[in-house]
């Protein structure tokens, strides 16, 4: 008689469990009363331990699709399953399945930082002193000691959206959904959150992360969805996004205050104006001509400064949504 | 790269979620809201209590200086609606404006998304709008009792008349927090209901003072009837139709339940 090794079995249920909560978002689509089509037939799928990224330009339709996920809204077509859950049909599963970190701030201004963390944590169901525990060990690798136990009210901007992020993964979800999480907080501590990201797909979470930066984005996700317009512009890896840009150079000029865009030469396959800010893809086998245009440019006075690189996701993110990836853009999606 | 996991093994993260139901979370639920209302409330409910104590306080003293000397029945009349406002002016008129709030600066989704059932948060916070009111409703019939010289018949049914009261006012805040969406609105709603409970509604005197039309569109508001319970609760004989005002203040409470129902688990 055949025995499978314990390794096996161990692998096995593993695989067993990914597959038990696997998430399907099946051409969901909604349509407010206003009418306006905020997703349009969006397909994807996350599996558990993977971070996966939403990202998309403001009004992209990136938000109104998490809130279907925690069953805030209702979509108007389509469905979406959690494992064995109907979250269409069942917003309360939905509710116990997904932590949420919404965009604004957590009303916490009378909770003490640590008070907060540990009470998401019994509502959502977490043995008491595991969640005590893990408060701690969040405020340590968030660096929040100086404040466990200050009021919100008393908080910063970015020391309360790490409260919050504590608050909604001190007792994670099967799925935990991420709306611009690192907005106002110190590069320093963005890496200890991204450390905690990447923590939980370890545990077997599905990470939702919504987001207009792709850069930050590109180092996190496992996989991603460009979204525009409500329509799932494009999905993969962040290298399989790349891909399209292979050969291609990026050459970055900073324009001189009060000048428009210059004539692009042929050498210029495309371009995105920010502010100041011209970006242009150009050939590999371009990049001396290239080099000799921007001199030119520097010399006549219209560009101050310029930077030849290799192409990032941003890149692509430019070339799918016609938007630039900025850090300070704000705004509700 | 999708990841197969095993269950954490960290003895410091919680299992991961799994969908739950049954008695016992309900009662969890209710109880992590109840606290989680408490601790955000803490800083505003001794205040509020204070404010609450003085208005009833308040109004017992103050419309008695209105007359040299007061008779003991309307001085009776007076005392014993002030618990009426006492209890109403939690879950009818702030509680609207904390849901104004929160849908002003964004948290108010934050709220919705966590996992307790919706009939949980809405008992808990039932629970928390009593905290400040029944002090202040006691308050207000010692000092109406101390300034008038009366002594009041308290009955045992003060207990289903004091949270038939107060729960229908809740239901209504309620209703009027979740339904509205725009805050603006909500806040105006809620400001207009003060006028009408306090001026326009015969609470702290008979609906008889009233005009006619007022009287009578009066019988098929709750708030009158609230005041018939109260009182019939707190002096003997002095009410009738306490029978009717039940089954008004029950048609109200069944509404304001349903719209509660409706608005609260509506997704757009």
């Amino acid at each position: 008689m055949m025995t499978s090794s314990p390794t096996r079995r161990a692998v096995r249920s593993a695989t067993a469990e990914a597959d038990r909560w696997t998430f399907r978002a099946e051409r969901v689509t909604k349509v407010y009363p206003n009418g306006v089509r905020a997703n349009d037939e969006i397909s994807l799928h996350v599996e558990p331990g993977e971070v996966y990224g939403l990202l998309g330009p403001n009004g992209a339709g990136k938000t109104t699709l998490v809130k279907q996920v925690i069953g805030l809204l209702k979509p108007t077509s389509g469905s979406i399953t959690f494992g064995p859950h109907d979250l269409v049909a069942d917003p309360g599963a939905a509710r116990q399945l997904c932590s949420y970190l919404p965009q604004a701030q957590l009303p916490i201004d009378s909770f003490r930082a640590r008070e907060a963390i540990v009470l998401c944590g019994r509502i959502r169901g977490g043995d008491p002193v595991a969640v005590e525990r893990r408060a701690d060990e969040l405020i340590e690798v968030l660096d929040l000691g100086e404040w466990r136990n200050k009021r919100g009210i008393a908080l910063s901007g970015g020391v309360k959206r790490l409260v919050g992020f504590a608050m909604v993964t001190v007792c994670p979800g099967r799925a935990v959904i991420l709306d611009e999480p690192t907005n106002d907080v110190d590069p320093l501590r963005r890496r200890f959150l991204w450390q905690q990201i990447r923590e939980l797909g370890n545990l077997g979470v599905a990470v939702f992360l919504v987001t207009h930066n792709v850069l930050e984005a590109e180092k996190a996700v496992d996989r991603m969805a460009v979204i525009a317009d409500g329509r799932l512009l494009a999905e993969g890896t962040p290298s399989s996004m790349k891909a399209e840009d292979r050969g291609h150079l990026r050459l970055q000029l900073m324009l001189a205050p009060g000048m428009g865009t210059p004539a692009l030469p042929p050498l210029v396959k495309g371009s995105t104006r920010v502010g100041h800010n011209l970006v242009t893809v150009i050939d590999e086998g371009d990049a001396g001509h290239a080099i000799r245009w921007a001199e030119e440019l520097m010399g006549a006075g219209v560009a101050e400064e310029y930077a030849l690189g290799a192409t990032s996701l941003e890149d692509a993110y430019v070339r799918l949504t016609g938007h630039g990836s900025r850090d300070d853009e704000g705004g509700a999606d | 790269m999708a990841v197969a996991i095993a269950p954490p093994t960290s003895p410091s993260v919680p299992s991961l979620a799994v969908a739950r139901a049954g008695p016992r979370y309900w009662l969890h639920g209710y109880w992590q809201m109840f606290v989680w209302d408490l601790v955000n409330l803490r800083r505003y409910l001794p205040i509020l209590g204070s404010i609450l104590s003085l208005q009833g306080a308040g109004l017992v003293l103050g419309i008695g200086l209105f007359f040299r000397h007061i008779p003991e029945s309307a001085a009776i009349y007076l005392v014993t609606g002030v618990p009426v406002l006492s209890l109403l002016t939690v879950g009818l008129i702030f509680e609207p404006q904390i849901v104004a709030d929160q849908r002003a600066e964004g948290s108010y989704e934050f709220v919705r998304s966590l996992p307790v059932p919706r009939s949980m948060m809405t008992m808990a916070w039932y629970t928390v709008s009593l905290i400040p009111a029944l002090p202040a409703m006691v308050i207000a019939l010692l000092v109406g009792m101390a300034r008038y010289h009366f002594h009041l018949d308290i009955t045992p049914s003060v207990v289903p008349a004091v949270l038939a009261t107060s729960f229908t006012g809740m239901l209504m805040g309620y209703a009027l927090a979740h339904g509205i969406t725009n805050p603006m609105t909500t806040r105006q709603v809620s400001g207009m209901l003060v006028f009408v409970l306090f001026g326009f509604s015969p609470v702290m005197f008979p609906a008889t003072q009233l005009p006619h039309w007022l009287a009578e569109v009066n019988l098929w508001l709750p708030f009158e009837s609230m005041a018939t319970i109260i009182r019939d609760a707190l002096v003997k004989g002095m009410v009738t139709g306490v029978g009717r005002a039940y089954l008004v203040l029950g048609a109200w409470a069944l509404v304001s339940g349903l719209v509660t129902a409706r608005v609260v688990g509506h997704r757009r």
